[in-house]
């Protein structure tokens, strides 16, 4: 099985258990919206009896890849191909891919792609993988919907408790570097103000600081949400202008080496942000 | 609010202020060496050498970091020096080149390990001078004040290298390593706070600016520090001005300064009977681009009616774009446009109403987002639907309206250059040119 992204792959192993090979195309600490694929991941592709993608335009480049040298099988409509984002609720609709006026930094696609940061989604995109896994190798039916059972088992017990540890900090204005949050943010009930980075890969300008800076001051934001690969300075100027704390929490499996897995992903960034929140507000 | 842009434009500005002072006299070595694009080679060598030191696993700012760069930065210098005795037949230039491009280039094969290389390439590129912080100013001022020191006392000998026509000589080769070393070290570090491209723009544009108007070393000095100061003031104001990166807004400042100092030269300082005539030939090549661009954009509008017309819209913005289409079609256009800008408002009021509820009351349930979703994306594709009828009516007008201003502007405007074109010919018939001329 193949996985455009950390979080996919984790979330496919943990309903194929043992009894599939489950890769990730995206390397883990790199920043998957400047990604580039390179010769060995069409290897990869190859020999994949399953291939899960995030969709929303996220992994755009695996259409061309798949066009390229995908087996039938996986290809978009066929019985190896899961878009995870299939008939989740999605946030930040902007209605075309085309859009030359998306002002929130993603380049491409309809929705905001980042839904994988709601623990809940887990449930719908843990089936469409099981169901492809199912399609695919009838044999394994029972392992794979009792393992994904067992992972949203646990996922729904440690949901009570991430839930309660942000519980006092519902509401707390943050400002995030890119707008990877909104999931995340309706889950957990926190309120993000802004972004810093509106287009993706360019700076911010200077007056848009200097706008950010007096919105931070008027709404008392203490903490900006930082990505591990996201540039630094402009997160850290804000910082110092404000005196608000930079929290790196990672968006995806694997940005952090303590972000091993789907539910570590979660209980480093939720304790982590809980801890700084808590230190803010002393 | 403008004390907030202050105190976010202070650091900054001081920054460039020092760069400045110390980039201008290299720039003017660099120019007398002829080895213009040695700063992107050398900054390219030491950034290598600090990727290196990343992936092997050390921090930028540690010590052994910043071994690792001065290493690679002086092996860079000592390139950069025998490149000079290399370039008998051919230019340095030429090396220089070679140099950088092997550097990028194992620089992408080195990052290739990293995950976060790509990142890390950028922003050597692009730079954060708005972010630099008090302490790199502090260490700035000391290090460029040590250098600059030293290169007063010894500037005889390295203006002397520079010049020099026999670079095989040991001497200079010696002299030559002690400039590329320093160099480095000043290029090195201004490179991580601004990146490549604005530390060329101090580098070279203050210099070629001083060159333009003196030979003398010191008053070229002098004019590039302060042409160097008004563009960094510019650059750092204009970017808080237009909302824009800094950094490429400060870039476009320096070349804007230059074309003016360029222009100043010409039309202003120029000695006399060059002065008159520079200003002719100006005024002539402005009229003559003026009306060379209405012709064409006249002709333009003639035959694609359909296509982009930037000299028509604006001419449009002061008579409205509505006015050559009939009544009704009038109306239908305002319509359109008036419905798109409801849809658009009406998807933001979507946002903002799920927005608020990730945090404040009752949560939404999944259908309600979806069913927001899904009218947001409803709207937006109805949007545009009323966005074509407004393209299609615009065309329809501008079908019409060619006639009526594509028509004369496109004969203004070649009337117009056939006129300047024709009293170039007439005063040059009267007057025939200088080397015809019998000398006195």
């Amino acid at each position: 099985m193949l996985a455009t992204t950390g979080d996919l792959a984790s979330l496919a192993r943990a309903v194929a258990g043992d009894l599939a090979q489950v890769e990730a195309m995206i390397p883990p600490a790199a920043d998957p919206e400047a990604f580039e694929p390179r010769p060995s991941d069409l290897g990869k592709l190859k020999g994949a009896a399953v291939v899960v993608r995030v969709g929303l335009g996220f992994d755009h480049w695996l259409d061309k890849l798949l066009a390229m040298h995908g087996d039938a099988t996986v290809n978009r409509g066929s019985s190896g191909y899961v878009d995870a984002s299939f008939g989740l609720a999605l946030l930040e609709v902007r209605g075309s891919s085309i859009d030359p006026a998306n002002q929130d930094g993603h380049a491409h696609g309809l929705a905001n792609p980042h839904y994988w940061l709601d623990p809940l989604n887990a449930e719908p995109i843990t089936g469409g993988i099981a169901e492809a896994i199912i399609r695919r190798a009838p044999a394994m039916t029972e392992n794979a919907i009792a393992g994904r059972d067992r992972f949203l088992g646990r996922l729904k017990a440690r949901l009570v408790e991430w839930e309660r540890l942000l519980a006092p900090y519902r509401g707390v204005p943050l400002v995030a570097y890119h707008n990877t949050w909104p999931y995340f943010a309706r889950r957990f009930r926190l309120n993000i103000v802004d972004v810093i980075e509106t287009r993706d890969g360019v700076s911010p300008s200077p007056a848009r600081l200097a706008r950010l800076a007096a919105t931070m001051r008027e709404q008392k934001v203490r903490v900006i949400l930082h990505e591990p690969f996201e540039p630094e300075e402009a997160s850290q100027l804000l910082a110092r202008r404000t005196g608000a704390t930079v929290v790196k929490i990672a968006p995806s499996v694997g940005n952090l080496p303590a972000a091993a897995d789907y539910l570590a992903l979660f209980d480093y960034n939720i304790d982590t942000l809980a801890r700084a929140l808590s230190a803010a507000s002393n | 609010m403008f004390e907030e842009i202050l105190a976010f434009a202070a650091l900054p500005l001081a920054a460039a202020v020092v760069f400045t002072g110390i980039h201008t006299w290299f720039g003017l070595q660099v120019l007398r060496r002829n080895v213009v694009f040695a700063d992107l080679a050398l900054a390219q060598v030491s950034a290598l050498g600090a990727t290196v030191a990343v992936v092997v696993g050390h921090p930028v700012h540690s010590a052994a970091g910043y071994a690792y760069t001065l290493l690679f930065t002086a092996i860079g210098a000592a390139l950069l020096t025998t490149t000079r005795a290399l370039a008998r037949s051919v230019q340095q230039e030429a090396f220089i080149g070679v140099l950088y491009v092997v550097a990028t280039a194992a620089t992408v094969l080195v990052v290739d390990r990293s995950p976060q290389g790509a990142e890390h390439v950028k922003r050597m590129l692009v730079g954060g001078i708005l972010s630099v912080t008090a302490d790199q100013v502090v260490t700035c001022v000391a290090l460029y004040g040590a250098i600059g020191a030293l290169h007063w006392l010894l500037r005889r000998p390295l203006l002397a290298a520079a010049d020099n026509a026999a670079p095989s000589d040991p001497k200079t080769a010696f002299w030559d390593l002690v400039f590329y070393l320093s160099f480095g070290l000043v290029v090195t570090s201004s490179v991580t706070i601004a990146g490549v491209l604005l530390v060329f723009c101090f580098l070279i544009v203050p210099a070629l600016i001083g060159t333009l108007f003196s030979a003398r070393i010191a008053t070229a000095l002098v004019i590039g520090w302060i042409a160097g100061a008004i563009a960094s003031v510019a650059g750092i104001f204009g970017s808080f001005l237009l909302d824009a990166p800094t950094g490429a807004v400060t870039v476009v400042a320096f070349a804007l300064v230059l074309v003016a100092a360029g222009a100043v030269r010409a039309f202003a300082t120029a000695p006399l009977p060059e002065r008159g005539r520079n200003r002719r030939r100006g005024w002539r090549a402005a009229a003559l681009a003026a009306c060379m661009i209405l012709a064409l954009s006249g002709l333009w509008v003639i035959a694609v009616p359909a296509g982009d017309h930037p000299v028509v819209a604006a001419i449009e913005m002061v008579i409205g774009p509505e006015r050559f289409m009939t009544p009704s079609e009038r109306a239908d256009y305002f319509e359109a446009a008036a419905v798109e800008r409801r849809h658009k408002d009406d998807v933001e009021r979507l946002y903002a109403i799920e927005r608020q509820s990730r945090w404040q009351g009752g949560e939404l349930t999944s259908d309600e987002v979806r069913r927001i979703g899904s009218m947001q994306q409803t709207l937006t594709e109805m949007g545009r639907g009323e966005r074509f009828v407004v393209d299609y009516l615009r065309t329809r007008a501008r079908e019409r309206e060619r006639w009526y201003i594509g028509l004369p502007l496109a004969a203004c405007g070649l009337i117009g250059a056939a006129a300047i074109a024709r009293r170039r010919k007439t005063r040059s018939a009267s007057n025939p040119p200088a080397p015809d001329r019998p000398v006195r």
